[in-house]
Order: structure tokens, then sequence, then C-alpha cells
């Protein structure tokens, strides 16, 4: 009798701690962010833009610039207005960001066969030259010439974004494209893209 | 002799039984002790670094900047979150963006394991253990003005992105009933995308699918004004249930029902396309709610077998002098039992942004470039203004291809230049 009575309360305390720790719900501690490949099926979705993202999808486009044949066979060192990035996915980033890894990374290894113009510096340049137009500064040429010069390439890309959201997590595929226009003829002279999934879900307590 | 030996014989089970009474007691001294003070190592044992504070100031933003430094860890983004609300309605639009794009950083990083969620899920902690994001609706305010902030410096493909991430925030795509539902959300999403060039009928589309309030107008992209209107006061949280498990909502209220708007020679009237109190209290349930709900349990179970096997030590106890062991016994798992149930803690979490307002609105017109009196009148139900909440705004006009972005709230402060 008074072991069968210990047996009953010792069991109860164990059944006590066990429910304590069932928390009845599936992956309560969530799965961490995987980075995969874009062709690569994964089991949900996805996160945001990343250093790593930036970095390997900015080397792919210097890369792939270096070896076209208008820029790398051009008579003249063609000259390449950067154009804003636009963004269309659902993270908010800093889009310059892309083109000034693009442009410092281009700058770095093709040793002068093209050149960027400063178009987001126009105000300081204008101001500098009308500075040099009366007198204010001491000027090196005539400054009522202008020597600022056009772009031959306008050079932009676009940030796509595809999302899903399920019970199982979130996922998101962001398409990178970036382009090399022709500024005189409008031709689209190279155009590339990088590919990233993401996927992810949070932990139960946030669901 | 034999009265002493008879006696001895009669002693000797008594005196076995005392000694092994004595063992059990022991040992059950010591299981109940170190239950004690695992329980009470278990309540210590927080990873909190955060520092004491003392009072605070009142003013929500330089007790967000505060809070955030020298506050609790896992409070940090409700300071950001206030901070931010009150920051926008001053105009002080840098404060609010460094409390908000923490707040967008951390929404877009929280997936994958969390030492505090994880405790938060256990019996022996509060669900407010766990680091504070909000509720989905929290989540989507705090996209939704970041939004603002990036339309406001020009950049509207960002504003755009933050849209699209309220909306999704907003989402639990568990039923297609619980899905982002924001008017609001859909309708900003599809007019920066008209004015990046894009196509923004799909999103005006399902923004104008479902109205519960006011329907948004057709889209003017030349309009370069923008007025981003809220008013009311929003849906605050409180614990339910026997226990506190059940996160539930005291709805908000306000007495504003719509927003006039004058500026040059537009007079515009507005209503509420969004109602927080509508967005907090629709998504379906959460996960978290099945572990509170068995926390819950936990706790009332534990405790009804505490109570009984109390009881039953001490009726056996009471009843049988053979069953003393026994007895005790049960007395010891009906205590440990008691034990468990005190220090499970099934209570919901129930901090929230509570500077939230109640309707989000929107309105665009066109002005030329240069310096405007704006006033904007927020009515009642009798669209009558209410005169204390009446605003007087100087806005400068940007030059062509940029938008003056405008946010105004019943809150916020006046007179404005902008």
């Amino acid at each position: 009798m008074n072991r069968c009575l210990i047996a009953c309360a010792s069991a109860s305390c164990l059944a006590l701690l066990l429910m304590g720790c069932a928390s009845g719900v599936q992956n309560p501690k969530g799965i961490p962010v995987t980075q995969m490949n874009a062709d690569e099926r994964g089991f949900v979705a996805g996160t945001g833009v990343e250093s790593q993202d930036l970095v390997a999808v900015t080397d792919k486009m210097a890369r792939s610039i270096l070896g076209v044949r208008q820029v790398a066979s051009a008579a003249s060192t063609p000259r390449i207005v950067l154009e804003p990035v636009i963004n269309e996915t659902r993270f908010p980033i800093n889009k310059d960001i892309f083109l000034t890894r693009i442009r410092t990374q281009l700058n770095s290894k093709s040793a002068g066969r093209m050149i960027f113009l400063a178009r987001e510096q126009m105000a300081a340049l204008e101001n500098e030259r009308k500075l040099k137009q009366t007198g204010a500064v001491t000027s090196s040429s005539d400054p009522n010439v202008v020597e600022f010069r056009g772009g031959d390439f306008l050079l932009t890309g676009k940030l796509q974004g595809l999302t899903t959201k399920t019970k199982a997590g979130t996922s998101d595929y962001i398409l990178y494209s970036f382009q090399l226009v022709d500024a005189r003829t409008s031709e689209i002279v190279w155009e590339d893209v990088a590919e990233i999934k993401k996927q992810g879900l949070e932990d139960a307590a946030y669901r | 002799m034999r009265r002493i030996a008879d006696q001895a014989e009669n002693e000797a089970p008594l005196f076995h039984t005392t000694m092994r009474l004595g063992c059990v007691q022991k040992a059950v001294r010591l299981a109940v002790g170190g239950m004690l003070a695992g329980f009470l190592f278990a309540g210590c044992s927080s990873s909190s670094t955060g520092k004491p504070v003392a009072g605070l100031s009142g003013d929500p933003i330089a007790d967000g900047h505060r809070m955030m430094e020298a506050g609790k860890p896992e409070d940090r983004l409700l300071w950001g979150y206030r901070g931010a609300a009150a920051a926008m309605r001053r105009g002080q639009y840098s404060d609010a963006k460094r409390f908000l794009d923490e707040a967008v950083d951390r929404l877009n990083g929280m997936l994958g394991r969390d030492r505090t969620a994880s405790k938060a899920r256990s019996a022996f902690y509060r669900e407010s253990k766990k680091t504070f994001y909000g509720e989905p609706y929290e989540r989507a305010m705090a996209f939704y003005y970041r939004g603002i902030l990036y339309w406001m410096d020009g950049e509207p493909d960002n504003a755009r992105a933050c849209f699209r991430s309220a909306q999704l925030a907003d989402s639990d795509l568990k039923a297609e009933s619980f899905s982002g539902d924001y008017v609001i959300m859909d309708y900003l999403d599809g007019l920066a995308s008209l004015k990046l060039g894009a196509d923004g009928a799909d999103a005006f589309k399902r923004a104008t699918a479902r109205p519960r309030i006011a329907i948004p107008p057709a889209y003017d992209k030349e309009a370069n004004v923008l007025f981003f209107v809220e008013f009311g006061m929003g849906p605050a949280k409180v614990a339910g249930g026997e226990y506190g498990e059940l996160l539930q909502y005291r709805l908000g209220n306000s007495p504003v029902q719509s927003v006039r708007i004058r500026a040059g020679n537009y007079d515009v009237e507005a209503g509420p396309y969004d109602d927080l109190n509508f967005q907090a209290t629709t998504r379906g349930g959460r996960a978290m709610d099945r572990i509170l709900e068995r926390k819950a349990d936990v706790k009332r179970s534990t405790d009804a077998i505490g109570d009984a096997a109390i009881i039953s030590g001490a009726v056996v106890g009471a009843t049988s002098r053979d069953n003393e062991e026994a007895a005790f016994g049960l007395l010891a798992a009906g205590l440990v039992s008691k034990i468990f149930s005190a220090v499970t803690k099934p209570e919901a979490d129930t901090r929230a942004w509570d500077n939230l307002p109640l309707f989000l609105t929107f309105a665009a017109i066109r002005l030329p470039e240069g310096r405007h009196s704006v006033s904007v009148e927020f009515l009642d139900a009798a669209r009558k203004p209410v005169a204390t909440f009446s605003k007087q705004l100087q806005i400068t006009v940007p030059p062509a291809g940029r938008d003056k972005v405008v946010f105004v709230s019943d809150q916020s402060a006046t007179p404005q230049n902008l």
C-alpha cells in the first residue's frame, strides 16, 4: 500500500516535470537564417540584403563589366556615369553602396581602361568653377571653357524581390540586375544579374 | 523484566519506524530544499545586464534614448518605438530615424534562435522575458513610420520597401483571412511605384478591394505634397484569464473621425483608411498563446494535484498510524507540486507601444514650389472640428521632381515649420 502510494506520488512529480517541458509548438526554437544558392530549393523563405551579398554581387558585376567589348576595346577611354539603383524589394537599403563598390572595384582592377564621372559632386564642382570665373580662386586653365565631361555609358541597377511567408517561415529572393547603357544610342551594351535566396523562421515566442 | 522486555519488544518496531521515517524526512527535506534552491537559482539566473535606472523624465524621446542605453536589453525596442512616435509628432525626425533604424534592422533580423525567447517559453519565466519586438500591428507601425521618413528624405523606393515590410509583418499565412490587410500600406506601395515610373495598379486594387472605413481615392501622380495623418489613441494590451495568460486588448478610442486639410485652393477631407483596433485584434492566434495556455494548464493542474496530495496525506496520516510514511510522502509530493505551481509563470506579455494612434489616413495635393500655409482640422463624428487638435503648419514645397512629405498627428506640436 505504502509503496504504491509513494510510487504514485513519484510518478505525479515526474509527470509534472515533463508537463513543464512541453510547449506543444512545432519548431519552437525557430530555424536560424541560412544562406542558400538561388537555384536551391529552400525549406521556406528569407531575409534582407547583407554585406556578404553586396560583396558577392559587386565582385561579379565588376568582373563582368571588364569583359565588355565596347569597354575593353574602345578607341578612347570610356567615361561612365553612375545612375541611382532602384530598390523594388521589401528591404530599405543604402542603394548607392552597390554602385560605390562596383566603381571602386573597377577603378582598382581596370587599370585606367574606364573612367567614372563624379556626377554626385556636380554642385560642388560648379561652385568651384564659379569661384574661378569670378577670380576668387586661382585657375590653371580658362574657367569659362566647359570641361566637365559627358558620359559615354550609364551604369545603373535594380533590386527586385520576391517574398514568401508561410507558417513554416519567411523566404526572400532578391534579383540584382545591372546594366551599362550607351548614352549616345540607348543600347544596352551589357547586362548581368545575381540572385540570392534566404529563408528563416522566427522563434515561436514571436509568431 | 517481562514488562520491560514486552515494552522493549513493543517499542522496537516503533523505534525502527522512527529511524526509517527520520531517513525519509531527511531525504525529502534534501529533495525539497534542493528543488527550492533550484527554483531560486533559476529565478536569479537572468542574463539581463540592465543597470538600475533612476526615475523617468516623462519625455518619451529623452526616456527612449536613456532607457535604450541603460534599461533592460529586452525592452530596448519598446523604448525606441515610444520615442519614435513622440519624435514624429514633434517634428524631431532625426531622433525618430535613430529609433526606427534600429527597429527596422532588428525586425528584419529576428529569425532563428533567441535565448530570451527560449526563456519566455519556459514554464518558469514570464513571457515578458523575451526581447520585445511587439505584436504584428506594432511591428507594422515601426516600418510605416520609417517609410514616411524615407519618403521625406526623397527615397520613395525605400519608403515602399518599408510599406511592403509593414504589410508582411502584419501577415500570418496560417490562414488566408489573416494575411496583411492594411489598406494604407498597399495604397502607399502603389503610389510610390507610380511615382517611380512603375505600375501601381495591383497595389491600388488590393488597397481598395477590402476597405473597412474610408475608400482611398485614385492616385494623382502629379500630387507633390503628401499628408500622412493619424489620430486617436491606439489599443492597449491587458492580461486576461485565470492567471493572466490571455493576451487581450482594451480597444482604443478617438473623438476624431476624419481630418480636413486646407492649403492653397485645396480643401480636402479624408476618413481613416486603417484602424489599429482592427489590426490588433484580428490577426488570429499567436503560437505563444498555446505555450501560455499550456503553462496555465500546468499551473492549474500542479496546484490541484498539490491540494489533492496534501489533503490525501493528511487524511492518510490521521486515519492510520501504519501509513505515516506514505502520508509524509504524499504531503511532500503535494508540497513540491504546490511549489511547482507557484513558480510557473503563464502571464502574457503586456508590454506595449502605448503611444500609437488609432486611425491612419493619407491625402495628396498639388502645390507649387515655395512656402505655403496649411491648416489641419480634426473632425468629430458630426464633422465639426475638435478645436484642441487643430494644427497650423508652414511648409516649404521643394522644386519639381521631389515630394513634400508632411506628417501630422492630433498629438503633433503646433505651429510647425516643415
